[in-house]
């Protein structure tokens, strides 16, 4: 056999002692979800306490996991961006526009609202293609692409109509599968309305888990990670990186005309101000809590859908126990930077040897 | 330890490439001109020459991502021009550039894999089959005798030299007739090119790959290669085998002041007598 002759020049490093810090970022690093659930666990242990129970409630946590989807779908769509080293500012227009479309075409054409819908998820998807396509050809910056797409598609959703909100109609069962709730909190408890309730949630799980899978499983997701973890070098192995950025870019608009509908069909209504680009920036904040780095190359779903539930919680949590509402940013922002320092800090630690 | 007899390259192994009269201009820069070089089955060429020699753009075209201005290409005999890097590919010719284009946050296994994944279908769905590109890659692996400890972890984690052996070892899974290594040794520690060398030596035990790499270390030359090219100026000035030359009349003649008088030298070098000074 070959390799035996090897032997002689065989580089095998004698085994290097890890020190627990070092043990600590591999860890991290193989599950990058783990140092939020922890945060989220001690979040909710606290909250439960501090609210003698209140945070645990049907009627409580209906409210915390509504929060928690709009964010994880918006930062789902973020976190595919920035594995691929991008990033989408103008997601929060495109999620006021597309529904808001939708309803305006119920109103005015009489078009039914799932059909409405697939509309306005495919105008999210064509914005995205905008997106993509001047990123990529024109190589300006996304942050720069999608700061003008989210300018100029919120100047055209509030000219539309004046800016007035728009009453969404009611057209059963579509208004209570996608996010409109019929929970009554003194119904019984077996109701089965009681889904209602989470519907918005379980739709961002199904998002979460789908795109998951799609990145752990796919071509398409082994050539997003590797697009953005080494651009260059994906090229010359034959991966189209501008496509796959492209791809990216529709699947991140689409989601975000999804997650508008699903919060338009909470509200009954459609408001050209419902996206605002708070909403982007506490999605990116979710992502970046969650583990994804925002230098390309990696980032985990789950960990955004475990960073939303924290910063929705942090949002109503520390208003039910008495803080003034603002007090969330303050904890919100440490967070962020904390998180940010965290993940370049584990993968330092990790590659130490060889940097 | 069982040290294995390298094959004497055969006397008839026929020409897998052969290139004559290439010439490429970039604008007004010219980087080759009237260049010529045969590569035989099996055989490792070194290409040297000094920063600007026009190394790079030889290798460039010999693997399709440039396309020479005059000249004619012959790969096994039959004429060809290569559009693009596919082209060259489709043809047998695997290059691992400088850059190793190695994708550090994903597994080695998924490098080895990656743009000719493995897949299977589940529920409709065209998966990944991570298991079975896991022991491929393994196997290979093992068969090259590159020792990995572990094929899942990234790329990032691994030493220069394990990169450029998964590099290498990621071009000539697809049985190439020819592997292009553009400067294999460069940023790697005396201990790392050991490795890639003992990698080396072992293509060309086997004699069924042929080798073009563009090196600076004399040593290493002769350590593994069986002819040398020596490119100055855009030119190829010395054509010699290894067995032919020795290490001093090879720096004689890259010192000589080169030109034409270099290529009586190397003449005079591939002849194994010494070679005439040029003052």
């Amino acid at each position: 056999m070959m390799n035996v002759d090897l032997q002689n020049n065989n580089l095998k490093r004698p085994p290097v002692a890890q020190t627990p810090g070092q043990r600590l970022a591999t860890l991290l690093s193989r599950y990058p979800e783990a140092s939020i659930a922890v945060v989220a666990i001690v979040l909710v242990i606290y909250f439960q306490v501090a609210s003698n129970g209140g945070f645990l409630s049907t009627q409580f946590m209906s409210v915390v996991l509504r929060d928690t989807s709009r964010l994880a779908v918006v930062a789902a769509a973020e976190v595919m961006l920035m594995i691929t080293g991008e990033i989408d500012l103008s997601l929060s227009s495109t999620f006021s526009l597309a529904p808001y479309m939708m309803v305006l075409a119920s109103i005015v054409w009489g078009v039914p609202l799932w059909l409405g819908a697939i509309g306005g998820v495919g105008l999210g998807v064509l914005v995205g293609f905008v997106n993509g396509f001047i990123t990529v050809r024109f190589r300006v910056p996304s942050l720069i692409t999608t700061v003008g797409t989210l300018f100029l598609l919120q100047g055209i959703v509030v000219s539309i109509y004046n800016s007035q909100p728009i009453v969404a109609p009611v057209e059963e069962p579509f208004n209570s599968i996608f996010g409109e709730s019929l929970y009554d909190p003194l119904a019984s408890f077996m109701s089965s309305h009681i889904i209602t309730a989470f519907t918005p949630f379980l739709w961002s799980l199904v998002v979460i888990l789908v795109l998951a899978g799609a990145l752990a499983k796919t071509r398409f997701g082994l050539h997003t990670v590797a697009t953005g973890s080494n651009m260059v070098g994906s090229r010359e192995i034959g991966i189209r990186t501008d496509r796959i950025k492209i791809y990216n870019f529709m699947i991140a608009g689409g989601l975000a005309a999804f997650a508008g509908v699903l919060n338009t069909m909470e509200f009954s209504s459609a408001d050209p101000l419902a996206g605002s680009p708070f909403l982007t920036l506490q999605a990116i904040a979710a992502a970046v809590i969650g583990g994804t780095s925002l230098l390309g190359g990696s980032g985990t779903l789950i960990g955004a859908m475990i960073g939303a539930f924290v910063v929705s919680s942090l949002n109503n949590g520390l208003v039910m126990v008495g803080a003034q509402a603002t007090t969330s940013d303050i904890y919100l922002g440490a967070a962020i930077v904390a998180a940010m320092v965290l993940n370049v800090q584990v993968d330092r630690l990790r590659t130490r040897k060889r940097k | 330890m069982i040290e294995q007899e390298i094959k004497p390259l055969a006397a008839d192994a026929p020409n897998v490439l052969e290139v004559s009269h290439i010439s490429k201009s970039f604008g007004a820069v010219t980087a080759l001109v009237d260049v010529s070089l045969k590569v035989k089955r099996g055989e490792v060429l070194a290409l040297v020459g000094d920063n600007g020699a026009g190394k790079s753009t030889l290798i460039k075209i010999l693997s399709g991502f440039h396309q020479p201005d005059t000249g004619t290409m012959l790969s096994n005999g039959e004429e060809t021009r290569f559009a693009s890097p596919r082209d060259a590919r489709a043809r047998g010719i695997e290059t691992v550039y400088q850059d190793l284009a190695l994708i550090g946050d994903l597994s080695i296994y998924h490098n080895m894999f990656l743009g000719r994944e493995q897949r299977k279908r589940f529920l409709g769905l065209n998966l990944l089959d991570n298991k079975k590109m896991r022991k491929l890659s393994r196997q290979y692996l093992d068969t090259l005798g590159i020792s990995i400890p572990d094929v899942n972890n990234t790329v990032d984690l691994l030493s220069g030299g394990q990169r450029q052996c998964v590099a290498v070892a990621r071009s000539i899974y697809s049985s190439p007739s020819i592997l292009i290594l553009d400067e294999p040794l460069a940023a790697l520690g005396v201990r790392e090119s050991a490795h890639v060398l003992g990698l080396i030596q072992n293509l060309r035990r086997q004699r069924e790959v042929s080798v073009i790499m563009i090196v600076h270390n004399y040593n290493q030359i002769f350590e593994v290669c069986d002819r040398i090219n020596f490119l100055h100026a855009g030119e190829i000035v010395l054509d010699a085998s290894t067995s032919e030359t020795t290490e001093e009349e090879l720096i004689r003649v890259v010192k000589s002041g080169l030109g034409k008088n270099a290529i009586s030298a190397a003449a005079a070098a591939a002849e194994g007598r010494a070679a005439p000074q040029p003052h």
